[in-house]
């Protein structure tokens, strides 16, 4: 397998494995960790995360592609993520989202309610949060990237 | 030890374990009540929705499958209440199936047609435009060919690689509309029951590439019968039909319910056996490989015991059923031949597993045992006679009644196969069942029985 954890992974499972009545527990940290570490979840790491957790390969393998934020392939573009729930959608979610379609170099998706209703509307690009979205804000948030 | 107790459903008075599940009483006593998710083999896991019945003192409807039994309980099965509860559930699996019954392989035993016709019959109160589409042909491997699209999800096959074979090769995937049943990139499914997910699904999701088109189920006949693959005996169906202009053939085995010896599955090396069964078969009598009379042929063999008086073996296949195996006893007494019943051949430590395969590849095997036959090779050389045993012998005069062809002999007997014939086969455990009749050839080649009848005379 051509997979393995980093030896901090490593240590990170053994530790959180002490907190779980049963290894099966330890799934979505592990996934979580496969994709901070590859960017995708290939599935080599399935095989080894169904080793850590005494899960069958099929169980890691259905999780993963039950969650939407787990990709099971590469990615090669910027994934956006926009908040398609009310309170952003009565902000003005959808001309955010039309902008963001025009461009070539990232993938929108849309989302369900990321949890940030007060400062609607929102996108989520890797682990932060973009909030009080305009056109322009996205535009130069883009740019930094 | 859970107590009887009484309860009652739809104003009757039944007898039932305290705590066991609800709908194995209803199945028992075959009150109608649908259910997609629910096999007996595999347990409750109450995701269709579809077996709701209505429980005196709850307010809403309950799922039978995952009711347990208490005492007091009055259940009703049936009713306005509950037909619309049934119906509303039935409308939602059918929002995304593509309805394609007329193409469909499982139309005419499938729950979902069965559903629809008792509780669908509408115009649907959901307007869906474009229908959720998946994959329509999905090679899963072992013969299984998986339909997304009318799936309902019941997960049966996926309990079966997880509870039954523990090989775990399918799964639902995704999730909403977009779940569906799949195995892991690159990984079939690949294990020796595997076909019988076919039995299993509910619907025509999964549907076997063997029998898949080639005969539409309601003109098919099913006989009660017995797999011969081994000596595990497993209860099967022989499903066979005889088109117009054509000779009756086989179409299909499928897994017969028993408790007492295989449950509700048969191995894929069985089920696939029944073509074996048709191919290659012997239709005439030959002397020397040219086409002889019947007649002449029993007065030829007549001859050659005569000429070999003393000095002849008669062969006896483990696969034959008993009544065939005690009239050839009889025969060779009469006769004065030494019988023996080679098993060598049939010992096969690789076909063994922890299901249902044995290592005796014989139906009979039991039965050769407990008659105390020598199951030596034939050490006199004048004349064999052997009844269907596979391998070879030599002698001076061989005389062979065979089902299949392939055999070295002077003289060659067709005789009926397991399915043109009916007996009684001991299975490894000693339990004597009986398998019947399925097949009447146009021109049927006599029994084993029959041709002792006409030598005989």
């Amino acid at each position: 397998m051509s997979f393995t954890f980093t030896p901090e992974n490593i240590k990170t499972i053994a530790k959180l494995k002490t907190r779980y009545p049963k290894p099966q527990a330890l799934s979505l940290p592990c996934l979580w960790m496969a994709q901070y570490q590859e960017g995708f979840i290939s599935i080599d790491a399935i095989d080894v995360i169904a080793e850590v957790t005494e899960t069958p390969a099929m169980e890691i393998y259905r999780v993963a592609t039950f969650y939407s934020m787990f990709h099971l392939q590469p990615i090669t573009k910027k994934r956006v993520m926009v908040c398609k729930t009310l309170s952003c959608k009565l902000c003005g979610s959808e001309e955010i989202l039309a902008h963001l379609s025009k461009r070539e170099d990232v993938l929108v998706e849309e989302v369900e309610c990321l949890g940030s209703c007060g400062s609607a509307p929102v996108m989520q690009i890797d682990d932060l949060y973009y909030e009080d979205l305009t056109t322009q804000k996205v535009d130069a948030v883009l740019e930094q990237l | 030890m859970n107590q009887n107790i009484e309860i009652i459903v739809d104003g009757q008075t039944y007898e039932a374990e305290e705590n066991s599940l609800l709908i194995d009483l209803l199945i028992k006593h075959e009150i109608k009540v649908p259910y997609f998710c629910y096999h007996e083999s595999l347990g409750a896991d109450g995701n269709c929705r579809m077996c709701m019945v209505e429980i005196v003192g709850q307010k809403r409807p309950q799922i039978a499958c995952d009711t347990l039994i208490k005492p007091g309980m009055e259940v009703h099965s049936k009713g306005e209440k509950i037909d619309t509860v049934r119906t509303n559930i039935l409308e939602l699996e059918l929002i995304n199936h593509p309805v394609d019954c007329p193409t469909c392989d499982q139309a005419g035993e499938c729950s979902l047609q069965d559903f629809y016709m008792d509780y669908g019959l509408h115009t649907s109160k959901i307007n869906v435009q474009e229908k959720v589409t998946h994959a329509k042909h999905v090679d899963l491997g072992a013969n299984v060919m998986l339909d997304q699209e009318r799936c309902v999800l019941c997960a049966r096959c996926t309990r079966f690689t997880d509870k039954i074979t523990h090989s775990h090769e399918l799964g639902i995937i995704g999730r909403g509309d977009d779940a569906r049943v799949s195995t892991m990139p690159g990984r079939p499914l690949s294990n020796p029951y595997a076909m019988n997910v076919v039995d299993l699904c509910p619907v025509g999701a999964l549907t076997s590439k063997d029998f898949r088109f080639h005969q539409r189920v309601w003109f098919l006949k099913s006989a009660e019968a017995i797999c011969q693959g081994c000596s595990t005996g497993c209860n099967i169906y022989i499903d066979h039909n005889k088109p117009k202009y054509r000779d009756d053939t086989v179409y299909r085995f499928r897994p017969r319910r028993n408790d007492a010896v295989n449950g509700f599955f048969i191995c894929d090396d069985g089920r696939l056996s029944y073509k074996a069964l048709e191919e290659n078969r012997q239709r005439q009598t030959l002397l020397e490989g040219q086409e002889i009379e019947t007649d002449a042929a029993c007065s030829h063999l007549k001859a050659l015991v005569q000429q070999h008086q003393g000095n002849i073996t008669v062969i006896i296949d483990a696969n034959l059923y008993t009544e065939e195996i005690t009239a050839l006893l009889v025969y060779a007494e009469t006769i004065k031949a030494e019988v023996t019943a080679p098993l060598e051949f049939y010992n096969d430590a690789n076909f063994e597993d922890d299901l249902l395969k044995s290592a005796q590849c014989a139906a009979n095997y039991q039965s050769v045992l407990d008659l105390n036959l020598s199951t030596q090779a034939p050490d006199k050389k004048g004349l064999i006679i052997n009844f269907n045993y596979p391998e070879q012998f030599h002698a001076d005069t061989v005389v062979s009644f065979n089902t299949h062809q392939g055999a070295q002999a002077s003289l060659i007997f067709p005789i009926a196969s397991y399915s043109e014939n009916s007996g009684t086969l001991t299975n490894k455990d000693g339990l004597e069942q009986f398998s019947k009749k399925a097949v009447t050839k146009n021109s049927p080649s006599p029994t084993i029985l029959e041709w002792l009848e006409r030598l005989k005379q």
